[in-house]
């Protein structure tokens, strides 16, 4: 464990002298990128000269940018004292306090975008490499590449037109026209017929039953204007329910576990069980108070699982609380989407919900179930144009980690002692698959903080990139010194913590 | 000019709403639970817009719609009274002195009265007068080294230390039971009319300083008016540190006195970066009513995301930043079917080129052994080549489609007197590209082969184009231009590394000593050495010259001799855009000086959402 320790002084010892290269050479470079007072010499005001002397001297303008510096290293290293400065802007604003602000606005972006794509990223990932060189393979690869591929500020302008105004214009006056209703056919048909293995007969039927399926289901959502107010119900809630409990099985311990999967559908039935007084208190329900709801009811899932599970407790136990926890999921979004009708049709947003900047309907002041779907509407496009891009690399690397580890040689042996398929995967080949992964989600974490620039710009949300950008522009040196201390700290922490993690999950990973 | 007549209409219709509602007292025509929304690029940060820090137009437009002034600029532009809510007269030449009265019945949203001093506080804090220390920082360390001085001495951090304000060194006196001020400046100031208007209240501003004393608004008032009669720097101390740092807020501020404001509307929400409302203050009568209950500003930085936006109904009045794009973005039939209307209007902002005479270059006499007239010669041959129209032709007019080669170095255009100097300064010898004439003039003064330094800021687009254009141009009489842009090109401005220079100053009024600095000899916006006698006896003669006539007349007096001298020459305003939603807004008039299209406010009408659910 000595070695372990010294490993990771030394890399702090290198990450502290990588940061003041960085920064120094990033302080020196932003300073002489452009001219802070540029604003004020091209003024006509009869004191343009005290007004420029003010600044110099609030800024220390006149001090050369290679020791300029030092001053505001001084600043920074008073968080010794606790007293840690950042500086001032030229507006005279405290840069501390900005970039707190902005860190926060960037992580309400940006969290929930990578969480998604990791999530489903992996999963696709994961699917593509057990079906290797399959049709469902080949379409994933190729929608990866696509969307690896497009530039983020073109999907978000997308975005904005067809997802939102065009959305919205939709649903000022639902109808769907049948070019419309053919064309949602054919992509919904190609997508299924591309993921759904079989010879051609098979792919056939799974082609037209897609068409069928979604056109008509289009039609009807349509027709009932589901769109302006949508809902589940508890007949809905049912079917999903029951379809999440046995997805949640096949998963976890496998179908033919007859115990484990009745007990998940039991899950079910508490849900549908408590799904009428739910809604009847739901006006009542906090934030907090939900995320207990869901803890309870997962504990209870798990209870139920664990006293009823028979021989293999554990297990049953396990698939009885992701089981009771996507019911408890299904009740909630039930009741978000109850909430929808009169957020749309309220005087702040016209029946136009969708929204395309800014992160809240300005002076909104409604239920947690309206203001969550408030955010919803506000965090739809920026996630979205995220995720699509994000979502692409995770899938290609979930791909190749996983069919290497599928050929290693411990694999075989799983077979051969006789376990099922199932057991393979999840257990001996899904979990290793996962190591080179931390790398890369530790890396996209780091980027988190540093904000999206672009979708940031585009969706209006001021965010670490707005305020990199908009300072760098102004040559506002002290917010881009901020912003780039907290990025490049968090960046080189979280490097540093991928190296540790990687080498405690992978004993074959020593450190010489 | 179609866009000048509206807004002389809509001046006149102005003009007449108020004089009708200055009859109807205590009517207000705000429609209850109508709301609008507005784009803007930049958040609302400081409630008093006269310091150093909070001087910026994002503040300065919130402040507009919260606080009634003496005057304020209209569309065409042109300087509006606002007698309503005070009046200001000339009570003498010499000394000039000024007195400020507010109508009785005017009051801040705490229903404490706008008075004396209110006006006291505003004097005290931008004359800078009672300033006894200024913040000293260490060299090495940046810390301030004399925060204790600081603590006890007076500093108001005014953006107007130094500026005519600084003139009144008298403390002014009150009058008319404590509602006007009289003023008077140590020397005759041209731009009075623009120097003086109420800020923050005096009466928040003493208490935010002695918090622990409850006082009242009156008492606070007395208090600050004893402090500034008997100069009592203890007590001035912390209300100038009050005044200068204590409304700076972006996130609406606990303490609901600090948005105390004394005009049509209260700012009663603020979300940092988010929005900032503001709603119709009940009461309101020195001013003509606003329609709409709440005015709700965005901040929205990215300007084809404000377009956008106001497609698809989130903001209904944006002014973008203007770019060819941005037009296009406009003009598409998807934005245009929803009703959205734009209009492109010239900004204050002008841009120009300038000539060296100093620096030893190709138009400077000392480069021809002294030879005025031969440096002369050719400064008008290079000029003459500057293709100003097809400058405005491929740059400007793609964005607004009415824009005008500017002739104009002292005075807007629209504003008073623009015509007349237009006409009569010489300016129409550089109307056309003249090459032929150019080459003339360079073979009379027998100078070939001229080399001429090019200084702009390199990643500005528009500046580069001009660029491209104008080397062309001059290459063809026989001048070599060179390319020598900087991105610090700002600080190098009079350092005489260049010969000529594109830039452009910034308007921020009609005040007529704003080109003073530029033009006269030695002042500090002469940049490039300029010297005339006759120019430098007009601005004298115009710094106390009261009568718009003859400042009109002395203005173009000195733009013939600048024009003669070939100077340089004025190309363009920069273009702006404000576009609105005409389904959802009525009443939007554009206008070229700062506070923008909100000038008009009160003429603005919401439809379709007269009733909140």
């Amino acid at each position: 464990m000595n070695t372990f320790l010294s490993f990771i002084l030394k890399r702090l010892g290198v990450t502290l002298l990588v940061l003041f290269a960085a920064t120094y050479f990033m302080y020196v470079l932003t300073a002489y990128s452009g001219d802070p007072l540029e604003d004020l010499r091209t003024s006509t005001a009869r004191n343009k000269e005290e007004q420029i002397a003010r600044r110099v001297e609030q800024l220390n303008l006149d001090v050369n940018p290679f020791l300029r510096y030092f001053i505001w290293l001084s600043g920074v290293l008073k968080l010794f004292i606790g007293q840690f400065d950042l500086g001032k802007n030229l507006n005279g604003q405290d840069v501390t306090g900005l970039v707190g602000a902005a860190i926060s606005s960037t992580l309400q972006l940006v969290t929930t975008a990578t969480f998604i794509a990791i999530t489903v990223g992996i999963t696709v990932g994961i699917l593509t490499a057990l079906r290797q060189y399959s049709r469902f393979d080949y379409s994933v690869t190729l929608i990866a590449f696509v969307f690896f591929s497009l530039p983020v500020f073109w999907v978000a302008i997308l975005l904005k037109q067809y997802l939102a105004i065009g959305f919205n214009d939709f649903l000022q006056n639902p109808t769907v026209e049948w070019p419309a209703l053919v064309a949602i056919g054919i992509v919904s048909g190609l997508f299924w017929a591309g993921i759904i293995q079989g010879n051609r007969r098979k792919l056939i039927i799974v082609f037209a039953t897609a068409f069928i399926g979604s056109a008509a289901l289009v039609y009807t959502l349509v027709a009932i204007n589901w769109f302006n107010q949508p809902g589940i119900g508890i007949i809905g809630g049912a079917v999903i329910g029951s379809g999440l409990a046995l997805l949640v099985t096949a998963v976890s311990v496998g179908l033919e576990n007859k115990r484990a999967r009745n007990l998940a559908l039991v899950q079910v039935a508490i849900g549908l069980v408590i799904w009428v007084p739910f809604n009847l208190v739901s006006l009542f329900v906090s934030p907090i108070l939900l995320v207990l709801i869901f803890i309870v009811m997962t504990l209870i899932g798990w209870a139920i699982g664990f006293f009823f599970g028979g021989d293999d407790k554990m297990a049953v136990a396990r698939t009885t609380a992701f089981a009771a926890f996507a019911m408890t999921a299904v009740i909630a979004l039930d009741r978000f989407m109850q909430a929808w009708k009169p957020y749309s049709e309220s005087s702040f947003i016209n029946g136009r919900p969708f929204a395309t900047v800014g992160s809240q309907t300005p002076n909104l002041v409604a239920s947690f179930w309206v203001q969550g779907v408030d955010s919803f509407t506000h965090l739809l496009l920026p996630t979205l144009a995220l995720l699509l891009i994000g979502f692409a690399g995770y899938t290609r690397y979930a791909r190749a980690s996983m069919l290497e580890i599928m050929n290693q040689d411990f694999i075989r042996t799983a077979r051969a002692k006789g376990l099922n398929e199932r057991t393979v995967v999840m257990r001996h080949a899904f979990r290793n698959s996962l190591i080179p992964m931390t790398t890369l989600v530790a890396f996209d974490f780091a980027g988190i903080v540093g904000g999206a620039v672009i979708t940031e710009t585009v969706f209006g949300w001021s965010g670490m990139g707005s305020l990199f950008v908009e300072s760098l522009k102004r040559v506002d040196l002290n917010p881009v010194m901020g912003f780039f201390l907290i990025t490049s700290l968090v960046a080189l922490v979280f490097n540093l913590i991928a190296d540790i993690v990687y080498s405690l999950l992978d004993p074959r990973i020593r450190v010489s | 000019m179609k866009f000048k007549r509206t807004s002389m209409v809509v001046a006149a219709v102005a003009a007449v709403t108020t004089a009708l509602s200055g009859c109807a007292t205590g009517a207000s025509d705000v429609v209850a639970g109508s709301t609008i929304s507005v784009a803007w690029n930049q958040a609302f940060y400081s409630a008093n817009s006269a310091t150093s820090n909070g001087n910026a137009t994002a503040n300065n437009n919130i402040l507009y719609l919260a606080n009634s002034g003496f005057n304020y600029y209209d569309a065409e532009p042109k300087l509006i009274k606002n007698e309503q809510f005070g009046t200001y007269e000339k009570v003498s030449d010499s000394p000039l002195t000024i007195k400020y009265t507010v109508k009785p019945g005017v009051t801040w949203s705490d229903e404490t009265p706008v008075d004396a001093a209110d006006m006291m506080l505003a004097w005290a804090a931008n004359s800078c007068n009672f300033n006894n220390v200024e913040p000293a920082y260490d060299e090495v360390t940046g810390e301030i080294t004399n925060q204790d001085e600081l603590d006890a001495g007076v500093f108001f951090d005014s953006v107007s230390c130094g500026g005519d304000l600084s003139l009144i060194t008298k403390t002014p006196t009150i009058g008319d039971d404590g509602r006007s001020l009289t003023l008077v400046y140590d020397k005759p100031v041209v731009d009075w009319e623009l120097n003086f208007g109420i800020g923050v209240s005096a009466h928040v501003t003493v208490q935010q300083a002695f918090k622990d004393e409850n006082l009242s608004a009156a008492d606070a008032k007395k208090k600050l008016l004893d402090a500034i009669a008997a100069n009592d720097s203890a007590v001035l101390a912390p209300i100038a540190t009050a005044w200068s740092t204590g409304y700076d807020f972006m996130d609406m501020p606990e303490d609901k006195s600090l948005v105390v404001s004394n005009g049509a509307y209260v700012i009663t929400d603020l979300v940092k970066d988010q929005y900032v409302t503001l709603t119709a203050r009940k009461g309101y009568t020195w001013g003509p009513s606003p329609k709409i209950e709440k005015i709700t500003v965005r901040i929205i930085a990215d300007p084809l995301a404000a377009v956008t936006a106001l497609a698809n109904g989130e903001v209904d009045i944006i002014s973008p930043q203007a770019t060819a794009d941005i037009v296009t973005a406009l003009e598409a039939s998807d934005v245009t079917s929803k009703g959205i209307t734009f209009a492109s209007t010239p900004d204050s902002t002008y841009e120009h080129i300038d000539l060296t005479f100093n620096n030893k270059g190709p138009f400077d006499p000392a480069t021809y052994g002294g030879d005025e007239a031969k440096a002369l010669a050719v400064r008008q041959a290079f000029l003459k080549t500057i293709p100003r129209q097809d400058i405005v032709d491929k740059l400007i007019k793609p964005i607004n489609a009415n824009a005008n080669v500017v002739n104009s170095q002292t005075t807007l255009p629209g504003a008073a007197g623009y015509d007349e100097i237009a006409a009569g300064n010489g300016s129409s010898e550089y109307a056309a590209v003249d090459i032929a004439g150019a080459k003339a003039l360079l073979a009379k003064a027998g100078v070939s082969k001229v080399d001429v330094k090019w200084l702009y800021g390199c990643s500005n687009t528009r500046r580069a184009n001009t660029f491209a254009l104008i080397q062309e141009s001059a290459k063809k009489a026989g001048f070599n231009v060179i390319n020598k842009c900087d991105e610090n090109w700002g600080s190098l401005l009079g350092s005489g590394t260049y010969d000529a220079v594109e830039f452009a100053w910034q308007m921020t009024s009609l005040g007529v000593s704003g080109s003073i600095s530029t033009f006269q000899t030695g002042n500090g916006n002469n940049l490039n050495g300029y010297s005339n006698a006759k120019v430098d006896a007009a601005y004298e003669s115009i710094q106390t010259e009261m009568d718009p006539q003859k400042q009109i007349a002395l203005k173009l007096a000195a733009e013939k001799e600048i024009w003669a001298d070939a100077y340089g020459v004025t190309i363009f305003q920069f273009p702006g855009v404000t576009a609105w939603n005409t389904n959802k807004v009525d009443g939007v008039v554009p206008a070229p000086l700062a506070p923008m299209f909100f000038w008009n406010f009160w003429e603005w009408t919401a439809k379709g959402n007269a009733v909140q659910g």
